[in-house]
């Protein structure tokens, strides 16, 4: 089994990675770097529970090859708050209570990471899209969407 | 003026009747609290530790709640059919009442004081007039403690002062948010083996042969091939390689079909096939008793309607796979599960492998959201079997998205067929309600392990088992068959419809999503035949002023909501059992030109009992409305003659965010009413609102879910 060698970036930690070529960023975060935050849900890029931020921006980690994302700056869910302080998104989820069972929370989290760091106060029509593919079974949605609007209130309060 | 009432301190406190069963005092200034209920995301450990912060006073945060050990935590069967805070919150609580009597009257006697003047504060008794003080945590150490038990009824306080509103997090929020809250999926042990199950394409599959040349690719990359008849596993260290290798490997290998997985459409089968015919008579309970014919009444007085709903397959459809680890040696398993079933898997396992009980420990970690029998309790029983061929090592078996989706019990199709009459004065008279369907009771059991699916390929099993009608008041297929309205006479009929092409067994509210469903929107004809308000003509039939009180509050939380533009409303109630919570809904949606449903608004009044965690029941119920939208607007398990289809989430639509209405709670706080569980009452409302808001939308009953494009399309098309 051929193996090769790179170095990936993640939650501004790099490490050497000894894997097959096609081995996909979610097994790398979580056998390699022990990051078990990001999830494995359909290994389909189907359901969102893998999503990441690499250079800011989502995806879907359970099919992409690792070796596609050196050099860049993979954030998962254990790299959005710093220093133990949680980012307003995180904040606002856990004031809500928006989680249930919590396994597809991670992925909806870097989600809105991403629509948050880009949009100040996203409409309605841009956090559908943000979460579309993310996939809750336990119906968290509305106090997810409260959480939401909550953040969206500080940020208008705010400016 | 404190008032003081009496309650029954449940079931669970039969078996475990000890104070120190339910509370632990071990470390300082902490309470440990051990349940026999797993939390599977509806929030039970923070719900458990408010009521036991509530009558200690101690604060939340101090307080923890085991997770399930099947060799500490008191043995509370299932966590199922809406009882664990019935059961397990109704134990804690009377365990923690007993226990500060106790507490206050050693206090008393250690420091010589009278009860009522001592200061309680945060677990320490104080003398006002000294520095004297004595602790839960003294007290716990005293023979005294081990010897307090739970008597069968207890005297308790109201507690109208104190705060049910208030906001309490949960007790996962913060590691959940963080992504460091730990999941089954997540173990990790030295040298530990990942698995995975090579299916067979259906369940009736049987293995001939395995082409060679696949063992030269499986020892290049380290992986170890299991067969055992017709069962097959791949384990390796790396979990990857052992994924990729799935598809090599079942290419590899030939099967023999012994039997088709179906011959006909379900709801053609559900109709032609031989059948369990039972009188539930009111209560609930089913009888092998004749069934009368449906009774004809004159047409002069009288105004008679039919009703038909159908209702296809559905799946749990968790977001994580099925997984489990286990480890074996020297005749001992240790085994990790996200099961609701730990207890009677330990007996199961023991009848399955031969062992005896004490050498089984199962230990409770959480999985994703889990909503009845799924594939928890199959990736048990296969990761302990995978676990004694490969001993001494840890096993993490995980199902993949196909076997999730095609290898789960799922929530069995159904059909209903109702008849009822409305006399002179619009009052239903006669009701006939039948339920045809197969069972929702397969969970596996001692002496029943074919209930296993992995069972059967061990054993090249392909038999087709037949299953016996369950009789128990609000059982599977008759659950809420019975309607909780005053109707003079009724004829309710169980049918347990044989040889039904797919596995199903308890997928939540069983047989109650449908019964409510179809109960609902044919209480909803009638009211329209009669031109009576809904909220109107159910009360007219209603004596729980219970639900009427619940009815009325719906009417006030509607009619305070501006309707949305082309908006069109549907309410429907029902009490889940008509014993547990009883929960109103009413839904706004809109229909577009090419027929979407787009939910618009949505409130729910619910009453379930005394509250425990405001909450804990506002996210249960919202949560549970939000899944039955999903199964009335978009779920459908599609299979052909030989094969699942809905293999992953392109195959199974469920709903998004782009369809989530704004929900309006309203939680009635029934101080001095036992709790009642809450995880289930709100599905059936929840199908029928939306039918019965569809129906004023369209001007004609859907009979059969999903309400999707097609099946709107196809009926009104006709």
């Amino acid at each position: 089994m051929s193996k090769t060698e790179y170095i990936l970036n993640v939650n501004g930690k790099s490490k050497n990675i000894v894997s097959s070529e096609d081995k996909p960023l979610l097994y790398i975060l979580r056998d390699d770097f022990k990051l078990t935050g990001t999830k494995l849900g359909c290994g389909l890029e189907q359901c969102g529970s893998c999503a990441v931020l690499v250079d800011g921006s989502k995806i879907l980690s359970c099919n992409r090859p690792a070796i596609e994302f050196v050099d860049k700056e993979i954030t998962t869910i254990e790299g959005i708050s710093k220093n133990d302080v949680l980012n307003e998104i995180q904040q606002s989820f856990k004031e809500f209570n928006a989680a249930q069972c919590g396994y597809c929370t991670s992925g909806i989290i870097v989600s809105l990471t991403e629509l948050f760091n880009k949009k100040q106060t996203p409409g309605k029509k841009e956090i559908i899209e943000s979460l579309s593919g993310q996939l809750c079974r336990c119906g968290s949605h509305a106090s997810v969407l409260k959480a939401i609007n909550n953040v969206i209130k500080l940020r208008k309060n705010n400016d | 003026m404190i008032n003081k009432y009496k309650i029954n301190t449940g079931a669970s406190v039969k078996d475990y009747n000890k104070v120190s069963d339910w509370l632990s005092f071990e470390i300082p200034n902490k309470i440990n609290i051990s349940s026999g209920k797993v939390d599977i995301g509806q929030h039970i450990s923070t719900t458990l530790a408010l009521i036991c912060s509530r009558e200690l006073g101690i604060d939340i945060n101090s307080i923890f709640v085991n997770k399930l050990n099947t060799d500490i935590t008191p043995n509370e069967g299932i966590t199922a059919s809406s009882l664990s805070v019935p059961n397990s919150g109704t134990a804690i609580r009377s365990a923690s009442i007993i226990f500060k009597k106790n507490f206050l009257d050693f206090a008393a006697k250690s420091l010589n004081l009278n009860i009522n003047n001592i200061n309680l504060e945060d677990g320490v008794a104080k003398d006002p007039n000294s520095n004297a003080s004595i602790s839960f945590w003294d007290f716990s150490k005293t023979e005294d403690f081990l010897k307090l038990s739970i008597p069968e009824i207890i005297e308790i306080e109201d507690q109208k002062n104190f705060d049910h509103c208030s906001h309490v997090e949960t007790k996962f929020i913060n590691s959940i948010v963080k992504g460091e809250y730990k999941f089954l999926h997540d173990l990790r042990f030295d040298d530990m083996l990942h698995a995975r199950i090579v299916r067979p394409p259906s369940y009736f599959h049987k293995f001939l042969s395995i082409n060679n040349a696949i063992h030269k690719y499986l020892k290049d990359h380290n992986l170890k091939l299991y067969i055992k008849n017709s069962f097959i596993a791949v384990l390796g260290n790396d979990e990857f390689e052992v994924i990729k290798s799935l598809n090599r490997i079942k290419n590899s290998i030939e099967w023999e079909q012994v039997n088709k997985l179906a011959n006909d459409k379900i709801f053609n089968l559900i109709d032609q096939n031989s059948k369990d015919s039972l009188i539930v008579k009111r209560g609930g309970e089913a009888f092998h008793e004749n069934i009368p014919e449906i009774k004809s009444y004159n047409k002069v007085d009288h105004k008679t309607l039919t009703s038909e709903f159908n209702k296809p397959y559905l799946m749990h459809g968790s977001i994580g796979p099925s997984a489990s680890c286990s480890f074996y040696k020297n005749g001992k398993f240790i085994i990790y599960s996200h099961s609701q079933a730990i207890y009677a898997l330990k007996s199961i396992l023991s009848n399955a492998f031969n062992l005896k009980e004490k050498n089984i420990t199962l230990h409770f970690m959480p999985g994703a959201g889990c909503y009845g029998h799924n594939g928890a309790d199959d990736v048990t029983y296969e990761a302990a079997l995978l676990s004694k061929e490969f001993q001494n090592k840890y096993i993490l078996l995980k199902w993949t998205r196909e076997d999730e989706n095609c290898w789960e019990p799922y929530g069995s199709a159904s059909k209903n067929k109702l008849t009822a009459t409305l006399d002179k004065n619009n009052k239903i008279i006669y009701w006939s309600s039948e339920a045809y369907s197969d069972t929702y009771l397969t969970r596996p059991m001692v002496g029943k392990l074919e209930y296993f699916v992995s069972r059967r390929f061990i054993n090249n099993d392909f038999k087709k088992y037949k299953v016996e009608p369950r009789t128990g008041a609000h059982m599977g297929i008759h659950r809420n068959l019975d309607p909780i309205y005053n109707f003079k006479e009724t004829r309710l009929v169980k049918n347990l419809v044989h040889d039904l092409p797919l596995r199903t067994s308890a997928l939540r509210t069983l047989g109650a999503f449908a019964n409510t469903t179809a109960t609902e929107t044919f209480m909803d004809d009638l009211c329209i035949e009669a031109n009576i308000d809904p909220f109107e003509f159910r009360i007219n039939h209603l004596d729980d002023n219970r639900a009427i009180d619940l009815l009325n509050d719906l009417k006030i939380q509607m009619e305070k909501d501006k309707p949305s533009e082309n908006g069109f409303r549907g309410i429907a109630f029902s009490r889940y059992k008509n014993s547990a919570s009883y929960c109103a809904v009413g839904v706004e949606l809109t229909v577009s030109d090419n027929v979407e449903v787009e939910l618009k608004q949505a409130w729910i009044s619910v009453d379930a009992g005394e509250v425990a965690f405001k909450e804990g029941i506002e996210a249960q119920v919202e949560g549970g409305f939000i899944q039955a939208a999903s199964w009335s607007l978009y779920e459908q398990v599609n299979f052909d003659n030989n094969e699942i289809l809905s293999k992953d989430w392109d195959g199974y639509k469920i709903i998004e965010f782009d369809n989530i209405p704004l929900i309006n709670t309203s939680v009635i706080n029934r101080v001095g009413f036992p709790y009642l569980g809450v995880g289930e009452a709100v599905a059936g409302p929840t199908g029928a609102s939306i039918s019965n808001a569809l129906k004023r939308a369209l001007g004609e009953r859907i009979k059969s879910m999903p309400f999707s494009q097609e099946n709107i399309t196809k009926q009104l098309l006709g």
